[in-house]
């Protein structure tokens, strides 16, 4: 038995690790990556021998995966996946973990949730070819594993992650066709305007000035108010990438402009990684521009289950920085409901980071928030695969909403048309088919709902489930 | 047909396993994901429809990576390192 069980090493998890273990808490952490860092900072596999990636702007982070990694309370678990969460007769919650051949479980007097978000995910015709990766995906390659997807590449998206990302594969010798924002540039002198007042954010503008620069230097086209509109690939031939402009309102005007490229990385947003809560009975609240469902918390981030805390992007995304604060302060808070004081100094520290963070949490939340109508239009085609794993299309989805006049929720688009059903589980298909209901009927998308989640919250061998009784 | 490559940077130990009977050659500290997009392998799978699939996420949400890992199947190959003599196939039908 632990006294606390972590899931996700990221800047949250790590944070709040450190917290617990520093009061004498035995802490447990799982993450289904090979090191600590999360998302943010992947980095290279111990075999490269690197210790350390590359974390700018994060100044901070260097020190937290390093103090992380030597603390001698904190075991960690890595390449293990938590698939659930379970509360025995007894009362005694526990992780169900597989570590993809047998199964275990993880007791512990408190959890918390630290388990990110993923990149959001947008349907439109040839989403599903294969070269359309996420913007996640293309970067984690390039920094962690050290692999350049593509020699020629389009960057397509709305958040400004899009073209630090763009300037990276450019420095790695990437050949960019395009790089398309669906909003104008004002949305970064806005930023400009803004940060700077933000003590401690400072740098993080600069890095998206210094990403400019580079893409300046190679005069990349970077067109704005242009939005992805379709892909198609004849044979083993190059994806063929239309852009389009929009509007302020991302509403397509003109026609289309086609590009050619090995590799499309595509970036709107970031969801929140919520099924563990979903699964363990956390309710959830709409936030749209924190990334959609975002887990209900109290000031010290406990969830409605009493022993479950949750910290990080499941709260509502906002990055790194208000990540690790929000770990430190879930980890003071569970410490305090586990009856150890944190040392004052420490406390007051965590609060001021909280806060700080919160104003420019706010102001990029504000700022870069999706145009969730706009980019649910770009599925209406019928014959464009709304879920990527069942293959259901926007036809068959519009069908069963047309025969079905009371079918008003995500969960019954699921039963009557098998979205969401597949090996994803409702990951990659949610926030269009509630975006689609809710332009279907007219109403708001929170109204949709969301998908619930059960028991294995990610497919798991059959024999991790059944050691789950020894 | 996409172009992956691996940037000329310090790597672990030549590690050799096959994916659909042929061998492939990578390093230790790979994934199985890094590899097989290395080799240009076209597809880890496909889909009922026959719809080939490449790494979507690479962060473990999507599945469009599952291969089939010594006999194992439903494998996601971002999160699966590479080890000596693994025997991959394709993940057919996800």
């Amino acid at each position: 038995m632990h006294d606390v069980a972590i899931v996700g090493a990221g800047p949250a998890g790590m944070a709040g690790a450190l917290q617990l273990a520093r009061a004498g808490l035995s802490v447990v952490v799982i993450d289904e990556q090979a090191r600590a860092g999360g998302q943010i900072f992947r980095r290279p596999p111990e075999e490269f021998g690197v210790r350390h990636g590359q974390y700018r702007p994060y100044g901070w982070a260097r020190d937290l995966i390093e103090d992380f990694e030597e603390h001698p309370l904190i075991e960690t678990r890595f390449r293990q996946t938590v698939f659930g969460i379970l509360r025995d007769p007894e009362g005694q919650i526990s992780l169900a973990v597989s570590d993809g051949q047998r199964g275990t479980r993880i007791k512990a007097r408190r959890v918390l949730l630290a388990t990110g978000a993923y990149d959001m995910p947008v349907a439109f015709p040839g989403w599903t070819l294969p070269g359309v990766m996420t913007a996640g995906a293309v970067q984690s390659l390039l920094k962690s594993q050290k692999l350049l997807a593509g020699r020629q590449i389009v960057v397509a998206g709305s958040h400004p992650i899009q073209l630090i990302l763009a300037a990276q594969l450019l420095e790695a010798g990437a050949d960019l066709a395009a790089i398309a924002l669906a909003r104008d540039l004002p949305g970064f002198l806005e930023m400009a305007r803004t940060l700077p007042a933000i003590p401690g954010n400072v740098s993080i503008f600069t890095e998206a000035l210094r990403a400019m620069a580079v893409i300046a230097r190679h005069r990349v086209p970077l067109l704005r108010r242009t939005l992805i509109s379709a892909v198609e690939q004849t044979g083993e031939g190059p994806l063929r990438i239309s852009l389009r402009k929009v509007d302020a309102q991302w509403r397509p005007v003109g026609t289309a402009r086609e590009f050619e490229a090995d590799v499309l990385a595509l970036g709107y947003g970031f969801t929140p990684s919520t099924e563990l809560a979903r699964q363990a009975g956390c309710a959830l609240s709409w936030h749209s521009a924190g990334g959609g469902w975002t887990v209900q918390h109290d000031d010290n981030f406990r969830t409605g289950v009493q022993e479950i805390f949750v910290a990080g992007e499941q709260t509502g995304v906002a990055g790194a920085g208000r990540a690790h604060a929000e770990g430190l302060v879930a980890g003071q808070a569970i410490a305090h409901s586990l009856g150890v004081g944190a040392d004052p100094l420490e406390v007051n520290r965590a609060q001021a980071l909280l806060k700080s963070s919160e104003r420019f949490a706010g102001v990029m939340q504000t700022m870069f928030e999706p145009n969730r109508t706009a980019l649910a239009d770009l599925s209406h085609h019928s014959a464009t695969v709304i879920c990527r794993c069942e293959e259901i299309t926007s036809g068959q989805l519009e069908d069963a909403l047309t025969c079905n006049p009371f079918l008003t929720s995500a969960s019954a688009a699921k039963l009557e048309c098998r979205t969401g059903m597949g090996v994803c589980q409702g990951r990659y298909c949610e926030g269009t088919v509630a975006a689609r209901i809710a332009m279907h009927h007219n109403t708001q998308i929170a109204q949709a709902g969301h998908f619930n989640a059960h028991l294995p919250v990610k497919p798991v061998p059959l024999g991790a489930y059944g050691d789950l009784d020894h | 047909m996409a172009n992956f490559h691996r940037l000329p940077v310090a790597r672990g130990r030549p590690v050799r396993f096959t994916f659909e009977g042929a061998p492939v050659d990578s390093f230790a500290g790979e994934t199985l994901a890094t590899a097989l997009l290395a080799a240009q392998v076209g597809a880890f799978g496909h889909t009922r429809e026959g719809n080939p699939r490449l790494p979507f996420c690479n962060m473990g949400t999507c599945f469009d990576c599952a291969v089939q890992v010594d006999g194992r199947g439903l494998v996601r190959a971002c999160l699966t390192d590479v080890v000596e003599g693994m025997v991959v196939n394709m993940q057919e039908i996800k």
